[in-house]
């Protein structure tokens, strides 16, 4: 695998902030083409980690790569080839919807005006708007729109829907996803929300405490899981750290494991388990240094 | 990047521009005026005034009928600092307040080619709209400062070079305040609050110090200071006199007290106050800066602002590069 089929790779990338550190010894190789998910409660670091990887903020140690090229150097092609969306959306809340457009057709390499015109006019919003003025989901619209619009290999969004409406939640998915049918974009977004992941992304960073401690294709993750349902039992269930939770009920044990670890007692049943149960039970987990899990990205 | 800065802060660039054209519309009107009245200029007035009426009753005419604009204009060495602050405040800050540097940062054009078109394209409209400001206070009062010298400070601190000055230094403070205070508003009171409490030091303390004053000492004559056949009062109206007074014959300085109790005993004594000083050798002594080292003054401290601020926007183009804001 060359460099260039990552879309993004970080070497023990962290970020110290005057309050403490907000990320440790991030690693990630994370494969170009579709939908990256960084997934993570609230201050655990995913913004910080987005703001990295577009280069808005410099790491306090190690590199982070995207596309093949260090993103400390922030050359315009290095930065016209990444889209960024901010939390929020932010806007030129005085600018009207076409000088938006004027402003990323004048800051940018490439822009496709038409593509962004023809994008907001399905969407039905009017270009002499003021930015200010149009609802949250609108201007989320417009935000990606533009971002969009630079045609970018590496598309980066922070928590793109957290604000919005489940309309306009919706609405802004299927833009984002129709964007990712036609092909050659990769997609990087964060979110708190486990929720309906599943069903967009094909790979997996869940990000607690500032560091990543699961990383990997979903199928792989879900077809490397198991939970295993047994009566009550209190042995020691550290076992080659294969167990990621264990839940003891009244009668009976649920744990997590990883990696085929079948129990040899019998009376214990293995099940599959749910994406949002998974990442869960990773963000429940105490942090420890070096417990990060990394599933085979596809080679 | 033209358009966007234009787009961006047109709002500022009009709003200061209205208001500095029409303040220079109403002193060139009232300019106009006052200047007529000095048919063969001014400064050429100013030497006659002695001997020539017509001219003596030209400098009383302007002061009675213009006195008032003069008195008005001393508080506007605040103007310039408005128009730096003003400008400067929200380069940074407000894109740091909405969130927008996250999106100007991450389009195609690289953060210190933003940066470095901005500050100045800012500085720019700065020194431009400062400058013009100044141009046209300097020429309004050429009638006053033929009379009054240039060193005062409804004079020194809005003429010639300062103002402009002024007008980075605070600049360079909103913009570097706005860059750490994420916000414009706190970020335009800093720049105010920093120019007042820099001017006042500077004025008081370092101005008088930007070169070694001279000082007069004569006896003092028979008929009085203003009796002096064949010497002009040393120092003259145009020198920025720093501190005056009465010396003994070897050159002592008097305190005021004893001034006072001098002429005490003149009233007792019974005779004229002036020969009573010139009999005991009393000399009258004039600390002061002459009046053509004003463009001298006006460069040290002219220097001395602007290096401030580029110190500062040092300091904002550094945390700019290392990403820290």
């Amino acid at each position: 695998m060359t460099a260039t089929e990552f879309a993004l790779r970080t070497d023990g990338v962290g970020k110290r902030y005057r309050k403490g550190w907000a990320l440790r010894d991030c690693t990630l190789a994370l494969p170009a083409g579709g939908v990256i998910a960084l997934v993570g409660p609230n201050g655990a670091g995913k913004t910080t980690l987005l703001r990295l990887v577009v280069g808005l903020l410099a790491p306090s140690t190690g590199t982070v790569e995207v596309l093949g090229h260090d993103v400390t150097a922030s050359t315009p092609q290095t930065l016209s080839r990444v889209g960024f969306l901010a939390q929020d959306h932010p806007l030129y809340k005085r600018f009207t919807v076409a000088e938006m457009l004027r402003f990323g057709r004048a800051c940018n390499l490439r822009f496709d005006q038409g593509l962004a015109e023809r994008r907001l006019a399905k969407l039905g919003i009017p270009l002499d708007r003021r930015a200010g003025t149009l609802s949250g989901g609108q201007q989320a619209q417009v935000a990606l729109a533009l971002a969009l619009a630079k045609r970018p290999d590496l598309l980066v969004l922070d928590e793109p829907v957290a604000s919005l409406d489940p309309l306009a939640r919706h609405e802004f998915l299927q833009v984002l996803m129709g964007a990712v049918a036609e092909g050659g974009v990769t997609v990087l977004f964060s979110s708190h929300v486990v929720h309906e992941l599943e069903r967009v992304c094909d790979h997996l960073v869940v990000l607690n405490h500032g560091r990543v401690t699961l990383t990997g294709d979903i199928d792989t993750l879900l077809a490397e899981h198991r939970l295993l349902v047994g009566p009550r039992t209190a042995t020691d269930l550290d076992r080659a750290g294969a167990v990621v939770e264990a839940v003891h009920s009244d009668r009976h044990t649920t744990l997590l494991v990883r990696d085929g670890a079948i129990p040899a007692a019998p009376g214990w049943q293995a099940q599959p388990v749910a994406l949002e149960d998974l990442v869960l039970a990773y963000l429940r987990r105490p942090s420890e240094p070096s417990a990060a899990v990394t599933s085979g990205a596809p080679a | 990047m033209t358009w966007l800065i234009w787009r961006q802060h047109r709002t500022e660039v009009c709003v200061l521009g209205l208001l500095v054209g029409m303040f220079g519309i109403a002193l060139l009107v009232l300019g106009t005026q006052a200047h007529d009245l000095f048919p063969g200029g001014p400064a050429r007035c100013a030497g006659e005034a002695g001997i020539n009426e017509d001219c003596a009753a030209s400098f009383r005419r302007l002061d009675e009928e213009y006195g008032y604009v003069e008195n008005l204009l001393a508080g506007f060495y605040l103007v310039p600092v408005v128009i730096g602050a003003f400008l400067g405040a929200p380069l940074l800050a407000r894109e740091l307040e909405d969130g927008t540097w996250q999106l100007a940062w991450t389009q195609a054009v690289p953060r210190m080619r933003w940066l470095a078109a901005k500050l100045a394209a800012l500085a720019g409209v700065t020194v431009t709209l400062t400058g013009m400001f100044t141009a046209v206070l300097t020429w309004f009062r050429q009638p006053f400062d033929a009379w009054e010298g240039r060193f005062q400070y409804d004079a020194f601190d809005l003429e010639g070079l300062v103002p402009v000055a002024y007008a980075l230094f605070a600049f360079g403070v909103a913009t570097a305040a706005g860059a750490i205070l994420r916000r414009s508003l706190p970020a335009f009171g800093v720049a105010f609050g920093a120019f007042l409490a820099a001017r006042m030091p500077v004025a008081l303390l370092a101005r008088p110090a930007y070169a070694t004053p001279l000082t007069s000492m004569e006896p003092v004559g028979v008929g009085g200071s203003k009796d002096q056949a064949g010497h002009r009062p040393v120092p003259s109206f145009a020198d920025w006199i720093i501190e005056h007074g009465y010396a003994d014959a070897t050159g002592r300085r008097l305190s005021w007290t004893e001034y006072y109790e001098l002429e005490g005993a003149a009233n007792r004594a019974g005779t004229n106050f002036n020969q009573f000083l010139h009999a005991r050798g009393i000399q009258q002594f004039g600390v002061y800066h002459p009046a053509d080292r004003f463009w001298t003054f006006q460069l040290i401290e002219a220097a001395l602002f602007v290096a401030v601020a580029a110190v500062l926007i040092g300091v904002v183009v550094w945390r700019v590069r290392r990403r820290m804001v």
